[in-house]
């Protein structure tokens, strides 16, 4: 692919090309990851009978992808930060837009397709080895199971996160977001619990519960009040104020980097 | 055209440049000459719109490289002292890097790899120095750019590469296309910049021409200072190298060599100021002209 004309703000055919050089990149990586899970599995088919990733309903492999997406996610702006490939990162003729959709549009939509379809074929390909050795035969893993979209909006935002994460910090950028991420919600918690016992005072002992997954209070307290203030603005934050903000900042900071990094 | 106007840039608190002003303009390889921590670099990295000034402005061809403008980044090749290049094989860099750069020269670009003799079947991170920075440069020759912004080009090459390079740079100044050379290897460009932009103290010092310093300026070796019109002179084994406010063929002196004027420019720059409007110049005394090598920070 070549680009005829570099005319308007933004080009489909630039991003294109660097979704397409974003896969080639990650491609031979992930085809080791993938090599290595197979030996695994076979390896397991080979002691157990059995290829592990696909039992348990085959949830591994869902695993396996989103960490995969993940890592990817939180080194997507490696180079852009490198002392010496920086400045070429930089000055690579596509506008920041254009470099930061590509990276959108790689973690978030390309992936998790070629992934899946990846994972699917694999799954088959070791449930046929698993029946031939004798084994119970498992199931094949789809992405096409109850729940997914649920799981996909999880892991978009959760890797929009990682992405502006890897366009803000320079070094050790997936540690740095997870301790961002956490300080977040630590903070967001305080508030709530703060804000609900400066309105409860004076009024009796508050008791907060929180169990698999559900928030209550109690004491002299509309408890299922409470809950739903909790959870509008749990979700609220996880499904929109969260992936909003990640996906402006990272935009962003992409915008306004400078090759300031490498000696002067 | 590249115009920087009351350019304002630095690191943190540290200013680098404090209004700056300097055109250049197409059809010209500029010398960019200055002290270690000068702002070369910075200088030709604000041009590439890789830094953005604090303030003033820079405009290349009418646009703001800060901005990062796809055209014009496209029309702008940096090439850095130490070259970065991917591990890829020339032939995969065309394919995922050059198809970003709509007036690449695919013809050209293959002429200048056999010629630089560069080995098209071996990965680009396992060239070495020397042959990175060819590879660099045959891409930036063939990138169509319409400024090229090369740092430091000759250091590391070996005395053939040199010449090469001369040959492929007098190739690549086209009409139309501004090339600023950012160098400390004077000597090894000196037929080919012209004017020497000096960068110093935060600003440009002198931005001189090669018929200027002709009409001018002349270099002799002598003796002794006395009774000579000495803009800036240099101890040597035999006695001094001096740069004098005469025009080259006059009496004892010859054409004046890029290092010697540039040593003046950072030494003396009121004297060669002077020497360069044809005014008198008073009696030199060397301990006065010594150069303060941190200076340019």
């Amino acid at each position: 692919m070549r680009l005829g004309t570099m005319g308007g703000r933004f080009s489909p055919a630039r991003a294109a090309l660097l979704v397409r050089n974003r896969a080639l990149e990650d491609g031979p990586g992930l085809g080791i990851g993938l090599g290595i899970v197979l030996g695994v599995n076979v390896l397991s088919l080979v002691v157990s009978h059995r290829a592990f990733l696909n039992s348990a309903g085959g949830q591994g492999w869902s695993t396996a992808i989103v960490l995969a997406g993940l890592i990817l996610s939180a080194y997507a702006f490696k180079g852009m930060h490198d002392g010496k490939a920086g400045a070429d990162w930089i000055l690579l003729p596509a506008t920041p837009l254009e470099k930061y959709l590509a990276a959108l549009l790689s973690y978030l939509v390309l992936y998790p397709l070629l992934a899946a379809a990846a994972a699917t074929g694999a799954s088959a390909l070791l449930r046929l080895a698993e029946s031939l050795a004798g084994g119970p035969g498992g199931r094949i893993w789809t992405p096409f199971q109850a729940g997914i979209l649920e799981d996909y909006a999880d892991y978009a935002v959760a890797a929009l996160v990682f992405i502006a994460g890897s366009a803000s910090f320079r070094k050790r950028a997936p540690l740095k977001t997870i301790g961002a991420v956490t300080a977040y919600g630590l903070a967001l918690a305080s508030l709530f619990l703060g804000g609900l016992a400066l309105l409860h005072a004076g009024r009796g002992d508050l008791d907060f519960r929180y169990m698999n997954g559900i928030f209550s209070a109690e004491g002299g307290i509309d408890s299922d009040r409470i809950e739903r203030i909790g959870k509008f603005l749990f979700e609220g934050n996880r499904l929109v104020l969260a992936p909003l903000f990640a996906l402006l900042y990272g935009y962003f900071r992409v915008f306004e980097k400078e090759a300031r990094d490498e000696v002067q | 055209m590249i115009e920087f106007r009351s350019m304002t840039f630095g690191y943190g608190k540290r200013p680098l440049f404090e209004g700056l002003d300097l055109t250049l303009e197409p059809g010209t390889v500029y010398g960019l000459l200055g002290l270690n921590g000068a702002g070369k670099t910075s200088l030709l990295k604000l041009a590439a719109g890789a830094l953005r000034p604090t303030g003033g402005s820079i405009s290349s061809f009418g646009r703001e490289p800060g901005r990062r403008e796809a055209e014009l980044l496209a029309d702008t090749c940096f090439v850095p002292e130490d070259p970065w290049l991917p591990p890829l094989k020339p032939a995969a860099w065309l394919s995922r890097y050059a198809v970003f750069r709509p007036a690449f020269d695919r013809e050209r670009f293959a002429a200048l790899v056999k010629e630089l003799a560069l080995d098209e079947d071996k990965l680009l991170t396992k060239y070495s120095y020397g042959q990175r920075k060819k590879f660099a440069l045959a891409a930036a020759v063939a990138s169509g750019a319409k400024v090229l912004l090369l740092d430091e080009p000759t250091n590391g090459l070996d005395i053939p590469s040199k010449a090469q390079f001369r040959r492929i740079l007098a190739q690549a100044a086209e009409p139309g296309r501004v090339v600023v050379v950012s160098t400390h290897q004077v000597r090894d460009l000196e037929s080919l910049i012209d004017p020497i932009v000096v960068v110093h103290g935060g600003r440009v010092l002198f931005s001189l021409d090669a018929t200027a310093c002709a009409e001018r300026l002349s270099a002799a070796r002598l003796p002794s200072l006395e009774g000579r019109p000495v803009v800036y002179a240099e101890r040597d084994a035999v006695g001094w190298a001096a740069l004098l406010g005469l025009p080259a063929g006059e009496a004892e002196g010859q054409a004046p060599d890029l290092e010697l004027v540039f040593d003046a420019a950072i030494a003396a720059p009121e004297r060669l100021a002077a020497a360069l409007k044809g005014e008198a110049l008073g009696a030199y005394v060397p301990e006065e002209h010594l150069i303060d090598k941190e200076a340019g920070k």
